[in-house]
């Protein structure tokens, strides 16, 4: 078993759960300026239902839908309940509240799940492939495929076609977007709605191969956000971004120790964020 | 005493009483002098976040790394004294050196490369046992040597000096040079605010704070474990002021004590914690403005009372005169152009603008008008040509080093509503004229205020007060410090038939005084009263310029500003 085959596929697995997250975050974002940081949450709770669901001794493809659903149902209320009713706030105050909104969930996922992790059955059960001296587990591979699919089908929708484009105008400008004929309000919440489907996705995908527990979704939030900027929040970007993160996570624990990951990645958070932002004058308000 | 000392005294004796007669279950000296050193290190977060408006989420990873700094060495054989005194030396210059890099991050960028600091130190805690004692953590035995009482004392004192510093701090210039930056980053710039310096300031004295409470902290716990830096703490820091009450005084105290009493009565039951935090915190942030503190009455914390300065007797002699150094070109626009990636935005603009005079833009909408006025402020930098304000060359100067020439009045009003219009106008004042005592600077502002009759408002915040006086308050502003040059982007809209009136006289004041004035304005009959030159600009290009008589009689110009109806 070659080591670097090794990292390249656990890289790839990782990568694309980072793809799919990151996807979320920028419809979101696309569509109301706002970075979700609740947009993890989706994550843990898809992950924590659907084990529950499957534990209770229902067929995992109805636990999986359970879990999806309750992703997509979680996201949509965050939008509707805390967001939209404030949407003239600045944007600060609205990320704010989703910071807030992401420790209340935890909290809820801590009483109602308690403080152990939870995993479920593969779906893709089976003997591992075998590929250039790397061995993949059939659910990973079927991760990949899957999660890859989604995150272009979803930046094809964003970019190609006409939903798309609404959606994105109504990041633009709301109230230009509104006399146009665009529904503001459906437009944030198919956003929503679709970003809770892909963190929800990206959950039943992982949590066979690495258990879930309550407190998972911020770490997986910035995960994402990490993905997300290095792509410069564009939805096709994210493919390349998430991976890149996977891979540049795995090469670096194989060949420097799991220790030195957090703080290599999060060096190149900085050195992203500063390159992202080096266009950004007078705080970004510069419409006079 | 102001009432702000009386109220910061009162909960201070209240904390140093409530300890030990036992009066709230849970509240022990231990817990209190845990809580009074984490309000300690939150009274800089809320000079970084609360008043700065910096979303910074790596307080945590601040107040560690001075402790992790002495630990190490102290394991080196240093004594305790000099190992704090160079962890305290390191832990405040990475931060100095490291705002130079945070503060240039805008919004959520900036959150997350201070989150990404703390994984960094999480990290290179875990990263190295054999100095930091990895995931066990680094023990500190010079504490022990202390008693619970000593500590408690020290705790209430440090906490007590870090909050008049915050009080000392955190008012004059300072406070409305932050506020303002809070809320409009560019209208800081363009009154003249060197707002990278003033960030990087505000964030190495907040990180200050962080740094000695963290070291206390550590000393006082005996341990420091890898976590205490993580995005956790620091995410949960930021819920404390908010809940608390941002850019008030008291706000960390409030919010470290709900949060640490919260816990305590969360905690019987098992794992409620976290939920009775999430609930808190989301509703700080949903239903107060200003955290718990924010609940009590407006009046508790109305600033000090400032010495009501009759300006009557100055104002009268200082509004009018004009400067006689005023004469000539004040302003020269040569062969401006600008272009956005092929578009043309400007071409091959230029005109004079002499001292006392009115000088019209005039074009529709997507003209060039607002760029061109964005060319002169420094905001956008003209592909070709240039300005020149009273004889000096602008192309080296930024945007705030031009404030003191080249007064800016926005198409919306663009003032910070939690303050009052004599300090809005006084944020221009302090950039302009630093030598002025803070007294002078005040008497600066009501004379202004009185020049644009807006005197019985001057101690009002601008939120209450309507868009008409917005617009007045903000030219007030524009004007203030005698700049070579006024721009009014708009001026008369959304104003009344008697504001107009109102605003003629206005500008009519700043001609008297010898300052040159560029107007863009849709409002033709009340720019042909005020002005006496222009030009009509189209599509970037200027199409005619001269009196105003002759450039509305010009049929190019009636064909592109009336339509078919001419």
């Amino acid at each position: 078993m070659s080591p670097l085959s090794q990292a390249i596929v656990s890289g790839m697995i990782s990568g694309t759960i980072y793809v799919l997250l990151a996807t979320g975050l920028i419809i979101a974002f696309q569509t109301t300026r706002i970075v979700n940081l609740a947009h993890g949450e989706t994550y843990s709770i898809a992950g924590l239902v659907t084990a529950a669901v499957a534990h209770a001794g229902l067929p995992v493809a109805l636990a999986i839908t359970v879990g999806i659903a309750s992703a997509v149902v979680y996201s949509v209320a965050i939008e509707r309940a805390l967001l939209r009713p404030r949407a003239n706030w600045p944007v600060s105050s609205l990320i704010l509240i989703s910071l807030a909104a992401a420790f209340l969930s935890r909290g809820v996922l801590l009483v109602v799940f308690g403080p152990d992790a939870a995993s479920f059955k593969r779906i893709f059960a089976g003997a591992p492939f075998r590929v250039a001296g790397g061995i993949i587990p059939q659910q990973g591979f079927w991760l990949v495929i899957i999660g890859l699919a989604a995150a272009l089908v979803t930046a094809q929708l964003l970019t190609r076609t006409r939903i798309g484009k609404q959606l994105r105008a109504t990041a633009e400008n709301a109230d230009a977007a509104q006399l146009l004929g665009v529904n503001v309000d459906a437009a944030r919440m198919i956003s929503f709605a679709l970003a809770g489907l892909l963190g929800g996705l990206s959950a039943v995908l992982l949590v066979p191969l690495i258990s879930v527990d309550y407190q998972a979704g911020l770490g997986m939030t910035l995960r994402g956000f990490i993905a997300a900027s290095l792509a410069g929040m564009s939805p096709f970007g994210a493919i390349f971004g998430g991976l890149a993160l996977g891979l540049a996570e795995a090469l670096v624990t194989t060949y420097f120790g799991a220790l030195a990951q957090d703080p290599i990645i999060f060096i190149v958070l900085i050195a992203v964020a500063l390159w992202q932002s080096r266009h950004v004058q007078f705080g970004g308000s510069v419409r006079a | 005493m102001t009432r702000k000392s009386v109220l910061i005294a009162a909960v201070a004796l209240l904390l140093v009483i409530t300890p030990p007669t036992g009066l709230i279950p849970g509240w022990t000296p231990a817990l209190a002098t845990n809580v009074a050193l984490t309000a300690l290190a939150l009274v800089g977060l809320n000079i970084i976040f609360g008043v700065a408006g910096m979303l910074a989420f790596g307080q945590a990873a601040f107040m560690v790394v001075p402790a992790y700094f002495a630990g190490v060495l102290e394991r080196a054989g240093f004594s305790s004294g000099p190992a704090i005194v160079i962890g305290l030396v390191v832990g405040v210059l990475l931060a100095r050196g490291l705002a130079e890099l945070f503060v240039r991050l805008p919004g959520v960028y900036l959150a997350f490369g201070t989150l990404g600091f703390g994984f960094v130190v999480e990290g290179l805690a875990r990263a190295f046992p054999a100095w930091t004692g990895g995931a066990s953590g680094l023990v500190f035995s010079a504490g022990r040597a202390i008693g619970q009482e000593v500590w408690y004392v020290l705790a209430i004192v440090a906490l007590f000096i870090g909050l008049a510093g915050y009080v000392l701090l955190m008012r004059g210039a300072m406070w409305r040079r932050l506020r303002t930056i809070k809320h409009d980053e560019l209208v800081a710039w363009a009154v003249g605010i060197d707002v990278t310096r003033a960030k990087v300031s505000a964030f190495t004295i907040g990180c200050f704070y962080a740094c000695v409470a963290g070291t206390l902290l550590c000393y006082y716990v005996g341990v420091v474990v890898p976590e205490d830096a993580g995005a956790q703490k620091s995410l949960s820091q930021i819920g404390m002021v908010i809940m608390g009450g941002p850019a008030l005084a008291l706000g960390p105290v409030v919010g470290a004590s709900l949060v640490a009493w919260l816990f305590f009565a969360a905690g019987y039951g098992g794992h409620y914690e976290s939920l009775v935090y999430g609930v808190a915190f989301l509703s700080a942030v949903l239903y107060t403005k200003n955290g718990l503190l924010g609940l009590l009455p407006q009046s508790w914390f109305d600033a000090t009372p400032v010495k009501r300065l009759t300006a009557t007797d100055d104002a009268e002699s200082a509004a009018p005169s004009a400067d006689p150094t005023r004469i000539g070109v004040c302003l020269r626009v040569q062969d401006v152009g600008k272009r956005f990636q092929g578009l043309v935005a400007l071409e091959d603009v230029s005109f004079d603008v002499a001292a006392g005079e009115v000088f019209a833009l005039v074009g529709p909408n997507g003209a060039g008008k607002s760029t061109l006025f964005n060319v002169i402020c420094g905001i956008i930098e003209p592909t070709t040509g240039r300005v020149a304000v009273a004889g000096r060359d602008l192309a080296a100067l930024p945007i705030h080093r031009r404030a003191p020439l080249i007064g800016r009045a926005f198409q919306v009003a663009r003032l910070v509503p939690d303050l009052t219009a004599a300090e809005n106008v006084m944020v221009r004042i302090d950039n302009i004229t630093p030598d002025l005592s803070e007294t002078e600077r005040r008497m600066a502002a009501l004379r202004q205020l009185k020049a644009f009759d807006l005197l019985q408002h001057a101690d009002q915040p601008v939120s209450t007060l309507s868009i008409g006086q917005h617009k007045l308050i903000d030219l007030a502003r524009a004007a203030a410090g005698d700049p070579v040059l006024v721009l009014l982007d708009e001026p008369a809209v959304g104003l009344t038939e008697s504001e107009l009136v109102h605003l003629q006289e206005v500008i009519r004041k700043l001609q008297r005084r010898g300052i040159a004035v560029v107007i863009v304005e849709h409002n033709i009959d009340f720019v042909s009263s005020v002005a006496s030159r222009g030009l009509v600009l189209d599509s970037g290009r200027p199409v005619a310029t001269g009196t105003m008589r002759d450039i509305l009689a010009d049929t190019r110009v009636q064909k592109i500003y009336f339509g078919a109806l001419a």
